[in-house]
Parts: C-alpha cells; structure tokens; sequence
C-alpha cells in the first residue's frame, strides 16, 4: 500500500475575483456564455475569438502527447471543427466550454498515439525490452506568464508537482501521454495493481487540488 | 471482477481513458444502465476539467488560426501547418491595403463573380488575420516622422504570441522617383531587409510581417529612403524611423 508524502491538500481559494486575466484579454464567466451563445448562433467572429484564445493550449495539449508539430496541428483543427459543428449539442449544465474543447483535444490525440501504436506493435515486440516508449519534450514556453489561462496552468503546475514522484510518473504517462494502465505497467516494470494504485492516489490527490479551481476562467 | 465495486474502482481510469479496450467497452455498458456511475464519473470530468492545462501552452505557427477557422467553416481541408506559408501570404496581400484591395475589386467590377469572391475572401481572410494582431498586441511602438511638410509616422503593434507585426506608416508622401521607402529588421547580427512600404499622404500602409527567418532575435526597426533597385544588405540612405521594441 503506498501512501502520499503530504497531507491532505486544501482546495485554492475560489478565485472568482481577479483571476480572469487581463481585461479584453481573458475570458470572464460572462464572455465564455457569451462566447457559447454566439456559437451557437453561428456567429464565426466568436470562432475567431474562441481560436485566438485557446488554440496554443491546444495546442500544447495536443504537441505534448504527439511530438509532433504537423499531426499537433491537425488534432487542434479536428477540436474547433467538432467544437464548431456540435457546439448546439453542448450541455451546459454538465460542464465548461473550454474544458470541453480540452477534452475533445486530447481524445483526440489519445486516438492518434494508439493508432500509432498499433502500427508500431510489431517492431514494438522486436525490441528486446520492449522499447522505452516514446517520452514527450515538456511543451512549456517560457516567458509566457502574461497569456490568459497560465493562472490556470500554474495551479495545474503545482497540483502536479505536489504529487510524489512515482505518481507523477503514472500521471504523465497516463494522462499527458495517453498510456493505457497495461503500458504503463508495462513500460515502468512494476504490476499492474501497483501502477491502479498509484493512479487512485494520484487522482485522489488532483481531484482535491483541483476541485477548487473548476470555476475558473481561462 | 465486473462486480459494481470493479466499476467504481475503474471510474477514474475511465475518465482519463487509461482502461484497456475490453475494459472501456465494459464500462461504457455499464454506464448505459447505472446512474450512479455517470454521475460519479461526471462529477470527476468536472473536478479534472482544467488538468490538461498541466501541459504549457505553444505558440501557433503564423496562419493556423485563420487556417484552423476556415477548416471549422468547411472552407478547405485541414493540412496543419504546411499550409501556413499560404496563409502567411494571404495575410500580407491584405497587408498591402484595404484602399489597394478596394481599388482593385472595384475596376474589375465586370470580372467573373468567382473571382470577385476569391478576392473578397482572400481579404476578409487578411482583415480578420490583422485584427487578431491588433487584439492580441502585447507592444505598441510609436515613432514620429518629419520630412519636410509633411508629418507621418510609423507604429508597430507587436503579437508576442504569433510572433507577427502590424506596421502602419502614415501620413508620408510618396517618394521621389528613383526612391523607395525601405523597411529594415533591426537584429542582434544587424540589419535585415524588410518590405519596400508604398507611401501616401492620403492613406496608412498597413502591413503584416512575420519575423525574417534566421538565427538572431529581433530588437526592433527602421524605415530609411533607399535607391529603388538596390541589393544593399544594409541601409545606405537616410533614417526615416528607429524604433526598438
């Protein structure tokens, strides 16, 4: 059984006040339903909008779990032409309009890497130890603390970086990478129940951290 | 195990789609039939919605946003980034000018539609493109400019994020015959050659200008009157405007 090296984490503060952003930059509660209204209306400025503000978390989103510039692109263009074509059929209520665009961003680059994978499987099963897997440059950039949303990013950060290392190494490989519980266990050499474990208590954890900040606003 | 309690130990991994295939399909079933499931695993989406942002965010080449919109309108093809340099391209036809564009449209009023169209949509295309620099601007540089009567300037609006320049020069006659007004990059290995800027006292220039390939960083820039036809590598003629960023 393992436990996590700090204790229980306290959610941050609700931020409602003052973490939006630069003003005309950020994107308050009022805009993003704005934004979505106007969505789905068919009103293209809000696309405009919408891609101007959130393409380059996209885009990192999708550059990190692919290493791949071109195919990044493609998968950022594949989530504004669903976000587009299904915004009608979004529930508000169930969540978040950028959330939501995360989500398709990173399904859809989950679909990619294992569609690569399969290809890959065959001289995958060559390799004496199976390969060490494909690890991803970190997609930061620096200097861009002033771009809306690194508020976001930075608490997402340090969330991150609260979890004890043999978590955080379950969590990138699950989530930032799009590993399967199977691969992971595979490619770290330890039991599948270990990486389950791991998992459990690394989520647990995020979920606590993260909780507090869902209503935030990019 | 397809006991409840091996749904509930699974909600997680379902979420962040770290189950096995069968695993997924079983689950996906399950859901179908167990409130209780959906809601859990909503509720974890909802907790989770901002994880992703964990990954930093990346600059988009020049163009992808424009292209990124017009793929969303089923106005072409996604072709990520190998189409940039077209955009690119379309976005510095707009940056000749609206007046040129209008001009244009205008004495080819009994052209084909298609064409017209074309056009019309190669500058809305540009025009939106400029508007995004103009919205995301993280620098605006101002230089006045004076030649003779005449009182110009030239501004820069700086897009941090795209690595993209509006430049406006305005209020500046059009040169003397054998002259062009020269635009130059001002680099940390020196000057290089920009565009060639058309003036006129009646209407700004507005341009689009990605940064100039190369290894150095771009510190800011100048406008010089040169010879026209001139392949000097650097300013030869008078300074019109310095500007650092």
């Amino acid at each position: 059984m393992e436990h996590g090296r700090t204790p229980d984490p306290k959610p941050p503060d609700n931020p409602s006040a003052g973490r939006e952003g630069p003003p005309g930059r950020g994107l308050s509660l009022a805009r993003e339903a704005s934004l979505q209204s106007r969505l789905i209306a068919r009103d293209e400025q809000a696309l405009v909008e919408l891609v101007d503000l959130a393409s380059p978390w996209l885009l990192g989103v999708a550059l990190g779990m692919l290493s791949d510039r071109d195919e990044a692109e493609e998968v950022v263009h594949e989530a504004f032409t669903i976000a587009w074509r299904r915004v009608d059929l979004f529930d508000q209520e169930s969540g978040r309009l950028l959330p939501w665009l995360l989500r398709i961003t990173r399904n859809r680059a989950i679909d990619r890497l294992r569609a690569r994978r399969r290809r890959t499987l065959k001289q995958r099963r060559l390799e004496a130890f199976g390969g060490a897997g494909e690890r991803v440059a970190p997609a930061v950039e620096p200097d861009e603390s002033a771009r809306p949303g690194w508020h976001i990013h930075d608490t997402v950060h340090q969330a991150l970086a609260h979890l004890p290392v043999e978590q955080r190494a379950v969590v990138d490989l699950a989530y930032f990478q799009g590993l399967t519980q199977s691969e992971i266990a595979g490619q770290l050499g330890i039991p599948l129940g270990t990486v389950k474990t791991r998992l459990r208590l690394a989520f647990d954890k995020l979920r606590l951290r993260l909780a507090g900040i869902r209503e935030w606003v990019l | 195990m397809t006991s409840h309690e091996w749904f509930i130990e699974q909600r997680q991994a379902h979420v962040i789609r770290a189950l096995e295939p069968d695993e997924e399909r079983a689950f996906h079933e399950h859901l179908a039939g167990c409130a209780e499931c959906r809601e859990a695993t909503a509720a974890l989406e909802r907790d989770l919605a901002w994880l992703p942002l964990g990954a930093g965010p990346v600059a988009p080449r020049p163009g992808l946003n424009r292209s990124v919109v017009d793929t969303a309108m089923g106005r072409r093809r996604a072709t990520a980034g190998r189409l940039a340099p077209l955009a690119l391209a379309a976005s510095l036809l707009l940056a000749l000018g609206s007046v040129w564009w209008a001009r244009q449209t205008v004495s080819r009023a009994t052209g084909a539609f298609a064409l017209r169209q074309a056009e019309l949509t190669t500058a809305l295309a540009g025009a939106r493109d400029t508007l995004s620099i103009l919205r995301q601007a993280s620098t605006v540089r101002h230089a006045s400019i004076t030649m003779g009567e005449y009182r110009g300037g030239m501004v820069i609006l700086a897009d941090n994020q795209s690595h993209r320049w509006n430049v406006v020069v305005y209020g500046l006659p059009a040169p003397h015959d054998g002259q062009v007004c020269q635009f130059w990059f001002i680099t940390d290995s020196g000057m290089v050659k920009g565009v060639a800027v058309p003036t006129s006292v009646g209407a700004a220039t507005v341009l689009t200008l990605a940064m100039p390939p190369g290894n150095f960083q771009v510190k800011g820039a100048s406008l010089t009157m040169e010879e026209s036809g001139s392949a000097a590598p650097a300013p030869q003629g008078k300074e019109l405007a310095h500007l650092i960023l």
